[in-house]
C-alpha cells in the first residue's frame, strides 16, 4: 500500500466516523477533504516502515565511545583554549569553575569493519555491526540542560506543549498494527546512575494533537499496559461476556438515539480486548529460542532491561508498530564518568547490536529504521576531580554523537566532524530539527507538509527549521 | 478528533450551503478573512520583517489596489494565474486555494469587495434578539438567535428532551455529578412551570458547583501539584485552588475574579484572599534542574503569563508575537514585549526552588487555621505576660537560692535543652583522630583538643543532620592560622557534599552544599577572628533552606553576615562522620585549639547562644558579687537557676511558655502556603527580545497593552492592565468568557476556537448571539451563575441530543444546534460519577491534594526516586478536583480520558474515543471498586431482581431500562450466578478488589454477579456520554 492513500485513509475514515449513517453529499465531504488534506500528504515512498529509536536519555560521552581525539592525550588537565570554548555559555554547576582543565578520553579507540569507523573499547559489540551503521558526529542542540534538552529533541520545541516526534508519525501515517497502538514506548533504568535522569509523559505524549496518538509504554512491572489485565476473579470469558453483553446494549442505545460514535466506542472495546490477548503474546518472550538470549544476552531474560526492550522492540517491529521509542536512562556522567559509563556500556552496547543483528536477519533492517543518541553530548573538560582514570563531564550541546541504521541509510559512513577538542562543529552540522526532518523523510513523510493548526498556527515538528541530511541517505 | 476536524467542517458547511444556491452575500469576517489570513498574510500580513513585495493585505488601505474591482483584480489574477511564477499562493509556501475559496474571493469583489474591521477586535453592540416564526418555542433571548439561524437554514430544532435527560445533562454541567434517582423522580413529577429555572437554581446553589467550574479553570490556569520541570517535586497551590472553587461558589463577579488574580495584591489593603488568588500567574511550572541559566528561565516564566493571560481574557495567541510580529493579527513584537512588562516586576529567581514553592510565596492560612494560631499567638502572649509578672519574684528566689547553695556543689552547666552531643575533649568522646596522634592540651574549659593543621577527630554517628533539620552547632575556638575547617560532615573534597564550619581568612563560613557550584548556601560573617584568642562561636540553622534560616554567634553576639551563596535545593545530608578540625579533604584542616563542640537538635535562640559564650561555670559566678557579673554571666545564673534549682512553680512556669511557644511554631510552620505575584519596589526593565532569545535584549520597552485594541492601558501596572480587561473597551474579555460557559455545556464555543479569537479562529457560528451573550453579562454585572442559568434554562439547551434519521446533512457538525450535541463525559465526571452512585464519594471541600489510587511503579519508572504512594480511607474517594497532579507524570485514569498535563494553558474541551479507555473503565480499581459497592447498594435498597438491576442502571443513566436492555441485563446477572456458584475463588477474588470493606452480610457469590452486571452497566456508551 502506498503511503498517500494510507495517509488518506486515516484521514476520511477519523472524518467520516463524523458522518456515518448520514446521508452527506459527496461533494461536500470532498470539498472538506480538499479543505484539510494539504498538511497530511505525503510526497514520496519511503524507506522505511518504521523507527527504533533507541533514545539514551541523560547524554552519553561522544567523546568516550564515538568521537576520537587522539590529540587531547598530551593535553591532560591543559586548560581548554579560549578560542575554542569562544564563551559559549556553560550550564550554572560549571559556568564559575575556577578552571576548564581537558579530560582526554581514558578509553582505547579503533577503526571498525570495513568503514574504519572508530569505535571506543567500552562498544565491542557495536564495533563488530558498524559497518551497517552511519555515524553523525556533528548533531548539535540549543538547550544545555536536560529537561529542555530531552523534550526538544522529542518533540522539537524546549517548552512543555508539543506533539512528540512519535505522535507525529501516529498522526501522520496511521497504524499498520492490527492489535497493537502504532506508537510504543520503552522504559530501562541504566546501572551507571540510579537516579538520574528523570523521564516525562511528554515526552511521548501528544500535545495539541488528539490523545489518541500519543505513545502507549510497555511496562515491565504490573500490567504491561496499564489496566490491561481483567480484575481479579475475571475469567477471559467472563470478559468476552461482558463485552458481547457491552456491545449489544451500545447497540440498542445506538438504534434510539443514532450516534454513530457509539459504534465507535464499541470498536474501541474490541481493540481492547484483542490488546488484552496481543500484548501479552508479544512480551512473553519464552518461545523465544536461546539463540535469542546467545545474541541479545541473559539481561534480555530481565523483564525491564535495556536488552529486554530491545528484544521486545524487534517483536514490535515484526508486528508492524510504526514508532517504537525506548529510553534507557543513566548517561548523565557529571562525575565519576569512567565507573558509570562503562556500568552503561555493559547495560547497552551488546542488546544495540544485537537488535541491528537481529532485524538484519530477518529481513526487517531494510525497512526499519534505527536511531540510537541523547539529548546532547559532554564536554571536553572536567567537572570535579580530574585524574588520569577519573573524570566527570558537564553537558555539552555543541556537538554529539548519534548513529541511524537501516531503512534509507547509508551503511558504513560518517557524516559530520568536530574540532580536535570534540567542542565545535567543523563540518556538516546537523540539528535536531534537522535529524527529526531526516527520520521523517525515511518515512516518507516532508517536514514541511506534516501540520496541524493549532491557536492561529500551522505547527510541525521541526517548527520552522528542519533539513533533510541527504548526505546520509543511501 | 474534534479538535482537528472541526475547522474543516465549518468551512465545509459555509460552502455546502453556498453550493445548494442559498444566494447569501458574502461576509468580509466570516468568507473572506479567514482564506486571506491563512493562505496570505505570512508574506502580506503584519510581520514587516517577512513582508514580500511591500504588499499588505491585511489593512484595507495598504490591500485596495491589489484587491481592485470585478473584472479588474490583480489579486484574482494572481490566484487564478496559470504561470507558477506568477501563481499565489507560491508553491513550496503548502497553501493553495480551493476553488470554493477563489469563488468567494471573486464574489467577494463582485460584491464591491466591502472591507471589515476584524470582528473580535471592535467591541460587542448588543443587538436585538432577532424575530423568528416559531415564536412559541423560545424561552430566552438566545433561543431566538438559534431558531433564526435555524429557520434561515431551513432546519427545525429538536423537540424538547425528556426530564430524566435533562436533570441528568443539568447536573453534570453544572456540579459535574449526576443526580440521584429521587432527585430524577422529583424533578420528573414536578409539573410546576418553573421546574427547570429551580433545578437550576439548586444546582448552582450546590458546592458541588464551584468543583465543577475549578477543573476547567485549573487546566487553563495550568495549575498542578509539582513545578513540572526534571524532578517535578511537589509544590502547594491548593490555597488557590480553594480560592478558585469559594470564588465560583459565592458566585464573584467576573470581573472582580480578574482582578484579582491577575492584580489582588495591588488592589488598596489587599486581603489575604486576594492575595492568594493571585497564585493565576504563579501556576506556570518551574524550573529546579541543576545547572540552568536562571536568566533563561526567568524570561520563561514571565513569557507563559502573558501567553496564558492573553489566551485565557483575550482568547489570543499573543505567543507568537515572541520572536517576531505577529503573522496573522496586527500585534507587534514590541507589543509583545509591553506587555511582558506588565508581568516582569516579580522578585523572583528563573531558578525555581526544587522542593517546594518557589518565592514570592506567602503563608496562607485558612480561615480556621488563622484562627487558631490567634488562638496560640494569644497563648504565648499571655503566658509571657505572667511569666514577666514573676520577674520579681524570681529575683528574690533567686536572690535566695544563691545565699544558700553551696557553690562547690554546683554542677558546670550549659543550656542543654536538645542537646544532642557534648564534646568537652576528653578521652570518653569517643573522638578517633585520624592523620597523626590524639593531642589534647589546656582548652577554654579542662582538656581541648589540639589540631596541627594535619591531624583532625571523627566521631562515626553525630550531626547527622539534612536541610530540613533544625540544629545548632557550638563551640570554643582558637586559631592558630585564619583558614580551616572547624568541624564538618561532608565528603572530604574541596566543596565537598555536606555541611562545615570553617574559617575562611579569619572569617566564620558556613557551608551546606549539595554540589557545589549551583546547589549550595554560604553564609560569613562580616569581621574576621585573630589568631591566638579563644573565641566562642553558635551556628543555628532553621531548617528553611534559606541563608536567612542560618545565624552565626560570635561570643554570644549575633555577628553580622554576608550570603555568599543562597542556592540551596536539595539535602546536604552526607554518610559521612563528623569531624572536628576537617572538611574538604588535607588542604583544609584547622591549626589551632577546639574546646567544648555542642550539637543540638533545636534552633538555639540568641540568649541560649549568648549564655554558651560564657565559659564561667555557675559556681564561679556566684562568687563574684552581683554588681561585678557582666549581663551574659547574669543571664547565665538565672537561665541554670531556672532549669535546675528552682522552685517547681518557677520551672514549671518557663517550661509552659516554652512549650506554647513550640506549639505556636509549629502549627505556624504547618500552615500552608501559596506563591503569589508580588510587584518589585523599582519595576524590571523590559527590553524587546530578538527573536524571542532571553540573552538577545533589544531596544528596551514599558509596560503597555496592544495599540489594536481600543483604549489599552499605557503604562502603569498589573492592576492598570487588569481593569482594562475588563472594562467596556476591551473587545475581547466578555466574549471570550461566554463563549468558554458556553462550551462547557454544548462541548464546542460558538467561537469552536476558543483559544483564538484572532483572524485565524474560527469565525462564530452565531455571531450575534455571541455578542447579545456577552453584552448581557457585562449589563448583568459579569454575573456567572446568571450566566450558567440563561443557557441551562433555553429552549436551545434542553433540546434532544437524539440524531434524527433525516439529520440536516448541511449541517454535519451540528454548529447550528438543531439539536443538543451528545458528547463523552469529560475525565473528572466519569471518575467523580462512579464514586457518587456507589455511595463512595467523601465529600470534603478543600485541603490539600489526595492521592487516589494509581498501578504501582509509574513515578519510579521514569525518575527512580520514589514512587506515588496511594493515600488510604477517605482520601481514596474525594472529587477529582482534589487529585494530586504531577505534571510530567498525571495521573493515568484521567489523562486517558483526555484531562490535559497542566504543562500549559489550555482552554479546550477536548474528547476522544479510545482502547486505553475501554481498559481504563473495564479494568481500573477505580471502577471494578465503585461497581461492587453499587451492587451492594442496590442489593440492600430493593428486594427483586429487577428492581434492582433498575436501580443500579437508574444511578448511572438517570433513566429506567427498557425492556429489551433489562432482559440483556437479566441474562448477564443469570450466567454471572451461575459461573460464580461454580467458582468460589473466582467469587472471592473478585469481591477483594479495593480498599473498602466487602459487605458480609449479603451472599458473595449474589454480591459478586451484581458487582458484575454494575460493571456492565459503567462501561455502557451511555453511562459515559452527556445526552
Amino acid at each position: 500500500m502506498t503511503l498517500p492513500s494510507r495517509i488518506a485513509d486515516t484521514f476520511s475514515q477519523l472524518t467520516r466516523r463524523a458522518f456515518l449513517g448520514r446521508t452527506v453529499g459527496a461533494a461536500a465531504l470532498a470539498s472538506l477533504l480538499g479543505e484539510t488534506a494539504s498538511g497530511t500528504e505525503p510526497h514520496f515512498k519511503p524507506t522505511a516502515k518504521r523507527v527504533i529509536y533507541l533514545f539514551q536519555s541523560g547524554a552519553p560521552s561522544q567523546l568516550d565511545l564515538f568521537d576520537h581525539k587522539p590529540k587531547l592525550k598530551d593535553l591532560f588537565a591543559k586548560e581548554l583554549p579560549d578560542s575554542i570554548r569562544r564563551g559559549q555559555r556553560l550550564t550554572g554547576m560549571t559556568a564559575t569553575q575556577e578552571s576548564f582543565p581537558v579530560a582526554p578520553s581514558k578509553y582505547k579507540f579503533q577503526q571498525r569493519g570495513k568503514s574504519g569507523a572508530w569505535i571506543s573499547d567500552l562498544l565491542p559489540r557495536t564495533a563488530i555491526v558498524a559497518d551497517d551503521l552511519c555515524f553523525i558526529k556533528s548533531v548539535h542542540t540549543e538547550a544545555i540542560n536536560h529537561d529542555p534538552a530531552i523534550t526538544f529533541a522529542q518533540t522539537g520545541a524546549q517548552l512543555a506543549g508539543r506533539p512528540s516526534l512519535g505522535a507525529w508519525i501516529a498522526y501522520g501515517l496511521g497504524s499498520e498494527a492490527k492489535d497493537l497502538p502504532a506508537f510504543v514506548v520503552l522504559l530501562s533504568q541504566g546501572s551507571g546512575n540510579p537516579a538520574d535522569q528523570p523521564l516525562y509523559d511528554r515526552l511521548w505524549g501528544s500535545g495539541f494533537l488528539p490523545s489518541r496518538y500519543q505513545g502507549v509504554k510497555f511496562r515491565s512491572q504490573g500490567d504491561p499496559v496499564l489496566y490491561l489485565t481483567n480484575p481479579d476473579g475475571v475469567s477471559t470469558t467472563s470478559q468476552r461476556r461482558l463485552l458481547d453483553d457491552l456491545a449489544e446494549l451500545n447497540a440498542l442505545k445506538q438504534a434510539d438515539v443514532g450516534d454513530p460514535e457509539i459504534a465507535t466506542r464499541t470498536a474501541q472495546y474490541e481493540m481492547a480486548f484483542r490488546m488484552q490477548a496481543s500484548v501479552p503474546a508479544l512480551t512473553d518472550l519464552s518461545k523465544e529460542p536461546a539463540s535469542t538470549f546467545e545474541l541479545y544476552g541473559e539481561d534480555a531474560r530481565k523483564p525491564g532491561t535495556f536488552a529486554a526492550n530491545c528484544l521486545l522492540a524487534r517483536r514490535l517491529a515484526e508486528r508492524d508498530v510504526r514508532f517504537i521509542q525506548l529510553y534507557h536512562r543513566g548517561w548523565d556522567q557529571h562525575t565519576n564518568l569512567p565507573k558509570q559509563i562503562e556500568a552503561q556500556c555493559r547495560d547497552t552496547d551488546r542488546a544495540s547490536a544485537a537488535l541491528i543483528t537481529d532485524l538484519k536477519q530477518r529481513g526487517l533492517l531494510k525497512d526499519t529504521l534505527v536511531v540510537w543518541g541523547g539529548e546532547f553530548g559532554r564536554t571536553v573538560y572536567c567537572q570535579g576531580r580530574l585524574t588520569a582514570e577519573d573524570y566527570g563531564r558537564d553537558h555539552h550541546p555543541r556537538c554529539f554523537t548519534v548513529w541511524l541504521a537501516g531503512g534509507g541509510i547509508k551503511p558504513g559512513i560518517t557524516h559530520g566532524e568536530t574540532d580536535d577538542f570534540g567542542y565545535n562543529v567543523v563540518r556538516d552540522p546537523v540539528d535536531i530539527h534537522d535529524l527529526n526532518a531526516t527520520i521523517l523523510h525515511c518515512l516518507g513523510i516532508d517536514h514541511l507538509k506534516l501540520t496541524h493548526k493549532y491557536q492561529g498556527r500551522y505547527f510541525r515538528l521541526t517548527d520552522v527549521h528542519g533539513r533533510v541530511v541527504k548526505d546520509v541517505l543511501a | 478528533m474534534r479538535t482537528r476536524f472541526l475547522l474543516p467542517v465549518v468551512a465545509g458547511f459555509t460552502l455546502a450551503l453556498a453550493g445548494t444556491g442559498q444566494a447569501e452575500p458574502v461576509r468580509f469576517n466570516r468568507d473572506v478573512l479567514p482564506i486571506l489570513a491563512d493562505n496570505c498574510f505570512a508574506c502580506h500580513g503584519p510581520d514587516s520583517a517577512k513582508r514580500k513585495a511591500g504588499l499588505r493585505l491585511d489593512r484595507e488601505a495598504d490591500a485596495r489596489k491589489a484587491v481592485g474591482t470585478e473584472g479588474a483584480s490583480e489579486l484574482i489574477r494572481r490566484i487564478t494565474s496559470a504561470d507558477p511564477e506568477e501563481r499565489m499562493p507560491p508553491k513550496g509556501s503548502g497553501r493553495e486555494l480551493t476553488k470554493g475559496q477563489t469563488e468567494t474571493l471573486r464574489q467577494w469583489i463582485a460584491e464591491g469587495a466591502k472591507w471589515e474591521k476584524h470582528w473580535a477586535f471592535v467591541p460587542p453592540v448588543r443587538p436585538e434578539p432577532p424575530g423568528v416564526a416559531n415564536a412559541a418555542w423560545v424561552r430566552t433571548p438566545i433561543d431566538r438567535f438559534i431558531l433564526a439561524r435555524l429557520e434561515q437554514a431551513g432546519l427545525k430544532p429538536s423537540p424538547e428532551t425528556d426530564r430524566a435527560t435533562l436533570i441528568r445533562r443539568m447536573s453534570f454541567d453544572l456540579t459535574g455529578l449526576p443526580p440521584t434517582p429521587a432527585e430524577v423522580d422529583a424533578f420528573v413529577a414536578d409539573t410546576s412551570p418553573d421546574a427547570v429555572e429551580r433545578l437550576a437554581d439548586r444546582l448552582l446553589a450546590s458546592p458541588r458547583f464551584g468543583e465543577r467550574m475549578a477543573w476547567r479553570w485549573m487546566e487553563a490556569a495550568r495549575y498542578a501539584d509539582t513545578n513540572g520541570y526534571q524532578t517535578d517535586a511537589g509544590r502547594d497551590m491548593w490555597r488557590w485552588r480553594d480560592w478558585v472553587i469559594e470564588a465560583y461558589n459565592r458566585n464573584l463577579p467576573f470581573d472582580q475574579f480578574t482582578i484579582e488574580q491577575l492584580a489582588g495584591d495591588l488592589l488598596p489593603g489587599a486581603t489575604l484572599d486576594q492575595r492568594i488568588a493571585t497564585g493565576f500567574n504563579r501556576n506556570h511550572r518551574g524550573n529546579a534542574e541543576g545547572g540552568v541559566v536562571p536568566e533563561e528561565y526567568a524570561v520563561e516564566y514571565v513569557a507563559d503569563r502573558v501567553e496564558t493571560t492573553s489566551t485565557v481574557w483575550l482568547g489570543l495567541t499573543l505567543g507568537c508575537a515572541r520572536c517576531h510580529d505577529h503573522k496573522f493579527d496586527p500585534f507587534s513584537q514590541r507589543e509583545f514585549y509591553q506587555l511582558f512588562a506588565y508581568f516582569n516586576n516579580v522578585p523572583e529567581s528563573g531558578h525555581a526552588v526544587k522542593y517546594g514553592n518557589s518565592p514570592p510565596f506567602i503563608k496562607a492560612p485558612t480561615p480556621e487555621q488563622a484562627r487558631r494560631l490567634e488562638r496560640l499567638t494569644d497563648d504565648v502572649a499571655t503566658l509571657e505576660r505572667t511569666l514577666s509578672a514573676r520577674r520579681n519574684e524570681e529575683d528574690d528566689a533567686q536572690a535566695r537560692w544563691e545565699k544558700t547553695v553551696k557553690p562547690a556543689e554546683l554542677p558546670d552547666w550549659s543550656p542543654d535543652r536538645g542537646l544532642l552531643t557534648y564534646l568537652p575533649m576528653k578521652l570518653s568522646d569517643q573522638l578517633n583522630v585520624r592523620d597523626g596522634k590524639p593531642t589534647l592540651r589546656p582548652g577554654k574549659i579542662g582538656m581541648g583538643l589540639d589540631l596541627d593543621g594535619r591531624r583532625f577527630a571523627e566521631h562515626s554517628t553525630v550531626g547527622d543532620f539534612g536541610f530540613y533539620d533544625r540544629f545548632s552547632i557550638a563551640l570554643w575556638v582558637r586559631p592558630r592560622s585564619l583558614s580551616g575547617a572547624l568541624v564538618s560532615r561532608m565528603v572530604e573534597e574541596p566543596r565537598g557534599e555536606g555541611y562545615g564550619i570553617h574559617l575562611v581568612n579569619g572569617k566564620v563560613q558556613v557551608h551546606l552544599t549539595k554540589r557545589w557550584l549551583d546547589d549550595a548556601l554560604r553564609v560569613e560573617t562580616v569581621e574576621p577572628l585573630k589568631t591566638d584568642q579563644w573565641r566562642h562561636i553558635t551556628v543555628t540553622y532553621d531548617g528553611a533552606r534559606l541563608a536567612a534560616g542560618v545565624k552565626i554567634y560570635i561570643d554570644g553576639i549575633e555577628a553580622k553576615t554576608n550570603v555568599l551563596f543562597d542556592e540551596l535545593n536539595q539535602t546536604f545530608q552526607s554518610k559521612e562522620p563528623f569531624r572536628i578540625g576537617s572538611g574538604g579533604g588535607p588542604t583544609t584542616r584547622f591549626n589551632g585549639l577546639i574546646d567544648e563542640v555542642r550539637i543540638y537538635g533545636r534552633t538555639l535562640d540568641a540568649n541560649e547562644a549568648c549564655v554558651l559564650a560564657v565559659a564561667e561555670s555557675p559556681a564561679q559566678i556566684i562568687a563574684k558579687p552581683t554588681a561585678n557579673r557582666t549581663t551574659a554571666e547574669a543571664d547565665k545564673l538565672r537561665a541554670f537557676f531556672i532549669a535546675k534549682a528552682a522552685p517547681a512553680e518557677i520551672h514549671d512556669a518557663h517550661e509552659v511558655v516554652y512549650a506554647a511557644r513550640e506549639a505556636r511554631r509549629k502549627f505556624a510552620e504547618s500552615i500552608p502556603t501559596v506563591m503569589v505575584m508580588e510587584e518589585m519596589p523599582k519595576p524590571r526593565e523590559t527590553h524587546v527580545l530578538v527573536r524571542g532569545q532571553y540573552d538577545r535584549p533589544g531596544p528596551k520597552v514599558t509596560a503597555a497593552g496592544p495599540a489594536t485594541l481600543p483604549n489599552t492601558p499605557t503604562g502603569g501596572n498589573r492592576l492598570d492592565l487588569a481593569r482594562w480587561l475588563v472594562s467596556s473597551d476591551n473587545p475581547l474579555t466578555a466574549r471570550v468568557a461566554v463563549n468558554r460557559i458556553w462550551q462547557l455545556h454544548f462541548g464546542t464555543g460558538l467561537v469552536a476556537t476558543g483559544e483564538d479569537f484572532g483572524t485565524q479562529g474560527t469565525f462564530p457560528s452565531h455571531p450575534e448571539m455571541l455578542d447579545w451573550v456577552a453584552t448581557e453579562f457585562v449589563r448583568t454585572g459579569w454575573d456567572v451563575k446568571r450566566m450558567h442559568k440563561l443557557i441551562v434554562t433555553s429552549a436551545g439547551y434542553r433540546q434532544s441530543s437524539r440524531i434524527p434519521k433525516d439529520a440536516p446533512a448541511s449541517d454535519p457538525n451540528n454548529r447550528l444546534l438543531s439539536r443538543f450535541p451528545r458528547n463523552r463525559l469529560s475525565a473528572e465526571m466519569i471518575r467523580d460519577q462512579a464514586l457518587l452512585a456507589s455511595g463512595l464519594l467523601v465529600e470534603n471541600q478543600g485541603g490539600p491534594s489526595v492521592k487516589p489510587y494509581q498501578p504501582a511503579g509509574l513515578w519510579d519508572e521514569l525518575s527512580g526516586v520514589g514512587d506515588y504512594v496511594p493515600d488510604t480511607g477517605d482520601k481514596l474517594y474525594r472529587r477529582s478536583s482534589y487529585t494530586y497532579w504531577k505534571r510530567t507524570a498525571p495521573p493515568p485514569g484521567l489523562s486517558t480520558f483526555d484531562a490535559t498535563a497542566r504543562e500549559t494553558c489550555w482552554v479546550r474541551e477536548t474528547r476522544t474515543n479510545t482502547p486505553l479507555q475501554a481498559l481504563t473503565l473495564l479494568n481500573d480499581v477505580t471502577y471494578v471498586e465503585a461497581a461492587r459497592k453499587l451492587a451492594e447498594r442496590v442489593l440492600h435498597e430493593r428486594s427483586t431482581i429487577d428492581e434492582r438491576l433498575t436501580l443500579a442502571f437508574q444511578r448511572i443513566t438517570a433513566r429506567v431500562p427498557t425492556a429489551a436492555e433489562l432482559g440483556v441485563l437479566h441474562r448477564a446477572l443469570e450466567r454471572q450466578l451461575t459461573d460464580l456458584r461454580s467458582d468460589p475463588a473466582a467469587t472471592r477474588k473478585s469481591l477483594k478488589v479495593g480498599e473498602s470493606a466487602i459487605d458480609s452480610r449479603l451472599d458473595p457469590v449474589e454480591l459478586a454477579a451484581y458487582a458484575a452486571v454494575c460493571r456492565l452497566i459503567l462501561n455502557l456508551d451511555e453511562a459515559v456520554t452527556k445526552e
